[in-house]
């Protein structure tokens, strides 16, 4: 579904250049969490970029469901949804109108639009929200209706970026549930995320980051038997140390 | 997408971005509270300032401290001989400035002027004596209380004058006045300039103020909000929501303009002050339609400016201090407009801005004149779409995101991989750069043979070429060089076979009968013609150069021509927008932009050589497209020149040939059929020898350039 090989991407800052991504694969069925886990640099948020198209890589490839990013970025762009712990709404527009708007960036037909709106806000809670100004909507209910924004188009392949950054209990518990959610209906799912503990949760497979280059990647067990550790906690600590 | 589809979802993104900036409070509060607070405290100013003309009714106050004291001044001021003697009253229209005398009694008159409840304040003392002292008090530095004070002793000064002579003639009967004053206006009247350049300075001014709310809130505050990589992460092209933004931000800033316009005018017309402006009581509908098109072409410049730079910032912070300085910029040129003497000519018609409030101007005084004002427009057009170009570049590219490490200066930065053609925005910026260049450029070049009387035609010719090669050569290879575009496939220097250059030179000779048909044609439906003088100045341009070697004029007019024109049409636009077009619109387009600049020559307009430049421009361009090459359009473009100007050197020995080249008349039909039989034969070489060509090396047909680097990391 998702296919990630040998993505590389260096930055120039002033005269040093800065291997974000170095060497960097791996791959997510559909049905799948895979939980792409590092330090604040490690590269996570550059690969979810150059998955999305907006940043070009030096080498390598992302493919969607067959496309590749650099030759088709419309098909992979409109079968990725994406959704960033920093997103934000339009604090002018009522959570329908900014819905549908969405819907119509990825092409969706606004019949079909109206009724995903519904049915979604519905899954997520959000239904008495729809005709809310988004300026008035609380932390968490700006964060639901981030989190229907990213499935409006119903993509195939789900890259949720630091999804739980700045929530409370009740927020997290939110994208527990959303992502079990798109476990269950198939999706492909990327989880990029710094909460090693949360991540334990969550995700089925892991790929640990360091300084750009994939360091471990398995399942949890996996990674328990190379690594001798029994959480991802550990794990990381040895990582950095090293 | 069906055309509809794409519509409609246009339309969408549009209302999306209208929505969010109209509901938003700040947008109504300079939309709407600005104009309703503005003009009524303007009008009470400019009521005030207007004043000091003796341009209003009511007159000047005068502040007494009795009824006496104002019977006194009335009977001073009503006495004949207190006016001017008639010479010097002639020149004022024989008005005098009208006074309202107030009595005030418990304050004094100094203090009334001193809290400004007066204009001058009046106090009589030894009236008892017969010989009263008149003491005027008037307002340090206050024009108005000034100018009161100053007629009121030249009033009084006159009637001293007046009596003084009569007793004087009276006793001594041989005496004559010795001296006699006149005074005479020279120059036209100019009624009410300052108003008339006040008015859409205001306009400009308040429009500039509506539009930049929504361009900062649309581009750093989405950034700022989270928003925009939403946005960009979805497969709608960059395109659809730079254009969505840009009709907000152009649609608020008309809101305002219209409001503004609405209110100045009501404002004025409620003030008494209309008529000062238009010359009539009515309401001027047209007029505030004429100004109101002005500022749509304004607002879609400034909005277009105002994206550009707001594309660059990161935050709503980051954005207002790029625009502090540019709005502060644009005052400079705007209180220039003020300067008495200034006129919408020359150089000041590309300045951006001041073209637009002068045009206004003249257009409130119906004095527009077409040339100039066809300059402004098209230079106003041509820097919206430079800015534009500017802000489609940055806008959702590495900009966008929050962490961009990019800047202004970045801009400028050559892209680290070549790319084999520039892009339709960079050539369009290019292309409005060559506006205004192109003008300085050839207007420099005039002035500079007109103000050295003895240039040589040599000088002249040498000079004309570095102006052409300095513009249309030099402009396109720094933006080729600066964008990293391969100068081969960007100039579409590929090789191309001898047949298809004899089909060239046979083209060449031909196509100019071609030319010289249509711009008949062109003549007899209105379109451009020679006036007497436009001939006669040709004649005389003639004669001078044939005072030089024809290898030299060949040089000039034919060969820099051929070469520095088709690298820049041909070559560099033609590969710019064939990117994006398909073959007949990239000719189409190519051909017309040939035909525009061969307009814009000068100072003047040369309307006349539309057509024929468009036509030849066509023919090129169908030539470049299917050879695939520039040089074949040199080719036809060098012997097309060379072969006039032959012509034009060698007229006289020519003369056996039958029909003169400078008539304007039709051409011999035995001339047409040779004409006819050479491009038909020329086009068929041409298209056989590139029957095979199939636009493959001339063309490349890459994937658009994918999306610039982002320097930012994760």
């Amino acid at each position: 579904m998702l296919t990630v090989e040998s993505l590389r991407k260096s930055f120039q800052l002033e005269e040093d250049e800065i291997r974000a991504v170095d060497d960097l694969s791996f791959r997510v069925e559909p049905g799948e969490v895979y939980g792409l886990l590092g330090p604040n640099g490690a590269g996570k948020t550059t690969t979810l970029r150059m998955v999305l198209g907006l940043v070009q890589p030096d080498s390598g490839y992302a493919e969607v469901s067959g496309y590749r990013t650099a030759v088709d970025p419309t098909a992979v762009k409109s079968r990725l949804g994406f959704v960033s712990a920093s997103d934000g709404v339009y604090p002018w527009l009522s959570v329908r109108e900014m819905l549908l708007y969405f819907a119509d960036l990825y092409g969706v037909e606004q019949s079909e639009a109206s009724v995903r709106c519904e049915r979604l806000a519905e899954l997520m809670g959000i239904s008495t929200l729809l005709d809310r100004r988004a300026g008035t909507l609380s932390t968490g209910q700006r964060q639901r209706v981030t989190l229907v924004r990213g499935l409006i188009h119903d993509p195939p392949v789900m890259l949720l970026d630091e999804p739980t950054r700045g929530l409370d209990v009740v927020g997290v518990q939110t994208i527990f549930e959303y992502i079990e959610h798109l476990r269950e209906v198939g999706k492909a799912v990327v989880v990029c995320t710094h909460r090693l503990d949360e991540a334990e949760r969550l995700c089925d497979r892991f790929g640990l980051l360091h300084r750009g280059r994939m360091q471990q990647t398995g399942t949890l067990d996996e990674l328990r038997q190379n690594s001798g550790h029994q959480h991802l906690v550990d794990m990381f600590v040895d990582l950095l140390r090293s | 997408m069906s055309g509809a589809n794409f519509k409609g979802r246009l339309l969408r993104l549009c209302q999306k971005e209208l929505k969010e900036t109209i509901r938003d409070r700040r947008t109504i509060v300079t939309l709407l509270l600005m104009p309703l607070l503005v003009y009524p405290i303007m009008s009470m100013a400019l009521n005030r300032f207007l004043l000091s003309s003796g341009g209003i009714d009511e007159g000047f106050t005068v502040c007494v401290n009795s009824e006496l004291e104002s019977e006194i001044l009335d009977q001073w001021l009503s006495n004949p001989n207190s006016a001017p003697p008639k010479p010097v009253a002639d020149s004022s229209g024989n008005e005098l400035a009208k006074f309202r005398v107030a009595v005030i009694q418990d304050v004094s008159p100094e203090e009334v002027v001193a809290r400004n409840d007066a204009d001058v304040g009046l106090e009589l003392t030894n009236i008892e004596t017969g010989r009263p002292t008149a003491t005027f008090y008037a307002y340090r530095g206050d024009s108005v209380s000034q100018a009161a004070r100053r007629i009121l002793v030249e009033r009084l000064q006159w009637l001293k004058l007046a009596e003084a002579e009569l007793l004087l003639t009276a006793t001594v009967p041989e005496y004559r006045t010795p001296l006699l004053v006149k005074a005479e206006d020279v120059g036209t009247l100019e009624e009410n300039s300052l108003l008339a350049t006040i008015v859409p300075l205001v306009l400009v001014l308040m429009t500039i103020t509506g539009a930049v709310y929504p361009a900062i809130d649309l581009t750093a505050g989405e950034r700022e909000r989270g928003t925009m990589e939403a946005v960009m992460a979805s497969p709608v092209p960059r395109g659809y929501v730079l254009f969505s933004k840009y009709t907000a931000v152009v649609a608020v800033a008309l809101l305002t303009a219209i409001a503004n316009l609405l209110a100045m005018f009501t404002t004025l017309w409620a003030g008494g002050l209309l008529n000062l402006l238009t010359g009539g009581d009515a309401f001027p509908w047209l007029t505030i339609l004429q100004m109101f098109g002005l500022l749509v072409l304004f607002s879609g410049f400034f909005s277009a400016v105002l994206l550009s730079l707001t594309s660059f910032a990161k935050s709503f912070k980051e954005a207002q201090a790029y625009l502090i300085p540019v709005m502060l910029l644009s005052l400079t040129p705007a209180m220039l407009s003020l300067m008495p003497g200034i006129t919408l000519s020359g150089a000041l018609t590309i300045l951006p801005l001041i073209n637009i409030v002068l045009l206004a101007r003249d257009m409130l005084s119906g004095t527009v004149d077409p040339n100039n004002a066809f300059v402004a427009v098209v230079s106003t057009c041509a820097y919206a779409t430079a800015a534009l170009s500017v802000a489609a570049r940055l806008f959702g590219s590495d900009a966008v995101t929050r962490t961009s490490e990019k800047s202004i200066g970045s801009l400028l930065k050559r892209p680290r991989d070549p790319s084999p053609r520039p892009t339709p925005q960079a050539a369009a910026l290019m292309l409005a750069l060559l506006v205004p260049v192109y003008f300085l450029v050839s207007n420099g070049l005039m002035r500079f043979i007109k103000a050295s009387q003895d240039t040589n035609v040599e000088t002249t010719l040498f000079l004309n070429a570095i102006a052409l090669i300095s513009t249309f050569g030099l402009l396109p290879t720094l933006a080729a060089w600066l964008a990293r575009n391969r100068f081969k496939t960007t100039f579409r220097l590929q090789p191309s076979g001898i047949l298809s250059i004899i089909g060239a030179i046979l083209l060449g000779l031909g196509a100019w009968t071609l030319a010289h048909e249509a711009f008949l044609i062109a003549e007899s439906l209105g379109v451009g013609g020679l006036s007497d003088q436009q001939i006669a100045g040709a004649e005389a341009t003639v004669a001078k150069m044939r005072q030089t070697s024809p290898l030299l004029l060949i040089a000039v007019f034919a060969l820099t021509p051929a070469v520095i024109e088709e690298l820049c049409f041909r070559g560099y636009l033609f590969s710019a927008i064939r990117g994006a077009a398909s073959p007949l619109r990239t000719v189409l387009i190519t051909a017309l932009l040939f035909g525009l600049f061969h307009v814009l020559t000068g100072s003047a307009l040369l309307i006349e050589r539309f057509v024929p430049s468009t036509l030849m421009g066509l023919i090129i361009g169908w030539v470049a497209y299917r050879t695939g090459s520039v040089y074949p359009g040199i080719v036809i473009h060098f012997v097309h020149n060379g072969l006039l100007n032959t012509v034009l050197y060698y007229q006289d020995q020519l003369g056996f040939l039958g029909a003169g080249f400078d008539d304007q008349t039709h051409l011999p039909p035995h001339w047409l059929a040779i004409a006819a039989v050479l491009v038909l034969v020329g086009a068929g070489l041409v298209w056989v020898s590139s029957r095979n060509r199939a636009e493959t090396s001339a063309m490349p047909s890459e994937n658009p350039a994918p999306p610039t680097n982002d320097s930012e990391i994760a």
